[in-house]
């Protein structure tokens, strides 16, 4: 045990066996295996030329290690390249957005065809068609004279539909001839 | 001008840089090894942490000069990653461990039966010290390198020299348990 580090009491040093520090002490001192410093050189080395071999070449005085970013000239025209960029970053996107926009129509999409639904089988709606007036006695001579019967008929018809009280929504109406 | 000059100035620097990082691979090379083989108790696998130190040295040799004590940093890493490699290689068997003693350990005109009756002795005692509590084991560890004080290997495991010192005094006990009345401590 290292001399330097007994430290605890004499019973305590003697309750350990000297096994254990014969064994300790075999290990803290064992020899160095022959070449160890040759190996880890070149290991270093090896692991030198690892990092040096990259992806992206540099020139050679554009290169990182040939720390041209210490040049004061060099560093300040990068800041104002930087400095560039995000101004004229910043006021690109500042003229492309108008604060007070008209909202736009909002075009929507035609729903596409849902497969798997019923179909049409090619059947066209066709729209009721009322049936047309006929006319019992053709309209001949002066309208005045023809309009004349027909009014004093339609005012004849109001006043029995007043006195039937609306039966005369279920009658069928006769036709007028204008 | 001013970038030649510069180039100059960090061809000069690397070059002290490699230099110093030499002296260190020359003058602590032995010491780590050691101290890796304590804990992985693999030639193979000792070699290889030292060489993942010095790894590591490189990629930040920037900070070199900060370092106070480059002995005690230096084990500290080795010691880091030691324990790593051991945490993530725990399914190895312990056979391993007398085979390679019986392989490292010193022949010094013994017979191999007197070396495999060593070695299966020493791999005994190390099992014994393998059921030790890891805060215990690693202070009795490390106390075994007389490079080391007390005060070092507080700065190594990252804690206080009274606790050195206590957790010492409680492995000694422990260990004389366990040679005594086997598996007593667990």
């Amino acid at each position: 045990m290292n001399p330097q580090n007994s430290f605890a009491p004499d019973s305590v040093s003697q309750a350990v066996p000297g096994s254990v520090e014969e064994t300790l002490r075999l290990i803290a001192n064992l020899p160095v295996p022959a070449g160890l410093e040759d190996r880890i050189h070149a290991g270093l080395r090896a692991s030198k030329l690892t990092h040096k071999a990259r992806v992206l070449a540099w020139p050679g005085r554009l290169r990182p290690a040939s720390h041209w970013m210490h040049s004061a000239v060099v560093r300040g025209a990068a800041a104002a390249a930087i400095v560039c960029v995000v101004a004229g970053g910043g006021w690109g996107i500042y003229s492309s957005v108008r604060p007070h926009a008209p909202a736009r129509a909002i075009v929507v999409a035609p729903h596409p065809a849902v497969s798997g639904g019923f179909a049409s089988g090619g059947a066209m709606r066709t729209p009721q068609t009322l049936n047309g007036p006929v006319l019992t006695h053709p309209a001949n001579g002066a309208p005045s004279a023809a309009k004349a019967p027909a009014r004093a008929a339609q005012k004849a018809r109001r006043t029995r539909q007043a006195a039937d009280g609306g039966n005369a929504a279920t009658q069928p109406s006769t036709p007028i001839a204008k | 001008m001013e970038i030649a000059e510069n180039a100059v100035h960090s061809q000069d620097r690397a070059l002290a840089e490699e230099e110093a990082l030499a002296a260190l691979v020359s003058q602590y090379a032995g010491t780590l090894y050691r101290v890796a083989f304590s804990v992985v108790r693999n030639p193979a696998d000792a070699e290889d942490a030292v060489q993942e130190v010095f790894l590591r040295v490189l990629r930040h040799k920037d900070t070199l000069g900060e370092v106070r004590d480059q002995r005690v940093w230096l084990i500290r890493i080795v010691w880091n990653i030691v324990l790593d490699r051991k945490r993530r290689a725990k399914t190895r068997p312990e056979t391993d461990d007398v085979s390679e003693l019986a392989r490292v350990l010193p022949a010094d005109g013994l017979s191999a039966e007197q070396i495999a009756s060593a070695a299966q002795h020493h791999a005994h005692v190390l099992a014994c010290m393998d059921q030790l509590p890891a805060k215990e084991r690693q202070v009795l560890m490390l106390s075994a390198f007389e490079e080391l004080t007390s005060v070092e290997i507080a700065a190594v495991l990252n804690i206080t020299e009274s606790s050195v010192r206590s957790r010492l005094f409680r492995a000694r006990n422990l260990m004389a348990d366990l040679l005594h009345h086997p598996r007593s401590v667990r």
